[in-house]
């Protein structure tokens, strides 16, 4: 009964994503030493499951949506960038959003999302709102998931 | 002719549909534009040849155009082909107005028909600083009767109530907008600005407003709120919000797994049902999805589990555990690709 819950015929985001990111993770505790792990290795491992999430929710996504185009080809030229570079860059994006908060009236929000939504900064604001929404549904399916993943995880 | 033509003006303010029959009149008159539309080109090559013939003979082929599209005795359809026929009256009245109609009628016609409008745009467009000079009542009804024809051709669905003052404004501005745009006609609204850099902008704020209006009912708790700057800070609270979300899950998910032993089952099963307890499962069929079984196995060491780094040297001891295998023979089984999962099983059977 249950197997059938595991064919491949199930296409919503969801379960795709699910999929993807699953397979991710359990690369990356393939990768993983069998040493208690140090905090640096805790954050360096962290940054790996954040890194596929986005990329298993973008490719879910596929290039339908400039969001998760912009996103996959972030990703790939981060790759080259190097990582240990982008937590001290992603703390100052960061922190850089947290003062422009301050910036009021429309088209200071405006400004503000184009920042948080991958690929913002070159839309017009009307396919703006559009990416944002997309945007936001997929964040969620993916806070769900992951939560369960974890709540499964962690429980007993 | 002219002497009829002239009878006609003021008598044919009244046939002009009253703003307040819009919805309804509009719809009628679109049906029957429409029919007429579907004359062949007659219509389009009768227009186009307007444009050389002189007023008298211009105003007779229009004449016979619509009666003979007209057709049956339908009240609607009398009432359009005689609106239409009062709008053509008062064409020869003016020479530019002809053929603007003229160009508008090939528009309309042609558009749907054939291709042969190219030529009457700019022919009209010549004439369009003419349009201002002429009295509002001529322009209303060739004005209303072609703008009814053009708005079904048109694009953009916008009709609102027509202000006589805007009236005018809005219908020389749409047939400028015609010139450039066949498909943007909007009927301007009463007592707005009308030029087409407004209209465009009012397009696109209303395409914003939409859209906000899903986003509004997408994030929770924004539909009370009023306010587009507001409803933009709350959608921005979300985002990041869902995004710190993401981020602190997968921290939880970095700390948490030594070794991630999936229920792939509770997973997908949680979306349905619980997990179900069963007994010890065999590792020798590794295609079967071994639903119940694992779940005592994997109990066992989830109760040894913790969030904490701290308790992971436990797992360490257990990892060497040769149960440790099972596990993930479970947990390669569970891939969501057989082929993965026999692969995956086969090597460990491989190393054990």
């Amino acid at each position: 009964m249950n197997s059938k819950r595991f064919s491949p015929t199930s296409s919503t985001i969801k379960s795709r994503f699910t999929r993807r990111f699953l397979r991710a993770l359990l690369k990356i505790n393939r990768q993983r030493t069998r040493t208690p792990s140090s905090p640096m290795e805790i954050c360096q491992r962290y940054l790996k499951v954040k890194l596929a999430a986005d990329v298993s929710m973008a490719s879910t996504v596929g290039s339908r949506r400039a969001w998760s185009r912009a996103m996959l080809t972030k990703i790939r030229h981060g790759v080259r960038a190097g990582s240990t570079t982008s937590l001290t860059m992603r703390k100052r994006k960061i922190y850089h959003g947290k003062k422009s908060t301050k910036e009021v009236g429309i088209v200071g929000n405006a400004k503000m999302l184009r920042k948080l939504v991958p690929g913002g900064e070159a839309m017009d604001t009307c396919s703006l709102l559009d990416e944002t929404f997309h945007y936001i549904k997929c964040l969620s399916t993916q806070v769900k998931v992951m939560t369960r993943i974890a709540d499964q995880i962690c429980s007993t | 002719m002219e002497p009829n033509s002239a009878s006609y003006v003021p008598g044919s303010c009244p046939t002009r549909p009253e703003p307040e029959e819009t919805g309804l009149e509009f719809l009628q008159f679109r049906d029957e534009i429409q029919r007429l539309m579907t004359v062949p080109p007659e219509n389009a090559s009768s227009f186009r040849a307007l444009l050389e013939l002189p007023a008298t003979q211009a105003m007779q082929l229009l004449h016979s155009s619509p009666h003979s599209a007209a057709g049956g005795g339908d009240e609607h359809k009398r009432h359009s082909s005689s609106s239409f026929t009062n709008g053509n009256l008062t064409f020869p009245s003016n020479k530019a107005l002809i053929e603007r109609a003229a160009k508008f009628s090939v528009f309309a016609a042609a558009a749907e028909i054939s291709p042969e409008t190219s030529s009457v745009p700019s022919n009209s467009s010549a004439n369009s600083d003419k349009v201002k000079t002429e009295p509002a009542e001529t322009d209303s009804n060739p004005g209303s009767s072609n703008k009814t024809q053009t708005q079904k051709l048109a694009k953009r669905k916008e009709r609102q109530k027509k202000g006589k003052e805007s009236a005018k404004k809005s219908k020389n501005e749409s047939r400028e907008d015609a010139e450039k745009l066949p498909y943007v006609h909007v009927r301007a609204r009463r007592g707005q600005a009308t030029d087409s850099h407004s209209l465009a902008e009012r397009a696109r704020r209303e395409k914003i407003n939409a859209r906000m209006k899903l986003l509004q009912e997408l994030v929770p708790g924004c539909s009370k709120i009023s306010g587009t700057a507001l409803v933009l800070d709350e959608i921005i609270n979300h985002v990041q919000s869902l995004q710190r979300q993401v981020e602190l899950l997968s921290m939880r998910l970095a700390a948490v797994n030594p070794r991630i032993d999936f229920n792939f089952d509770s997973v997908f099963a949680t979306e349905g049902g619980p997990l179900i307890d069963g007994n010890i499962p065999s590792m020798v069929s590794p295609l079967m999805w071994p639903e119940n079984p694992f779940t005592e196995n994997r109990q066992n060491f989830q109760q040894q589990w913790n969030f904490d780094a701290v308790h992971q040297p436990l797992w360490g001891r257990e990892e060497e555990n040769h149960t440790f295998i099972t596990p993930e023979n479970s947990l390669f089984s569970y891939d969501s690709s057989a082929n993965s999962a026999s692969l995956h099983s086969n090597q460990l059977k491989m190393e054990l």
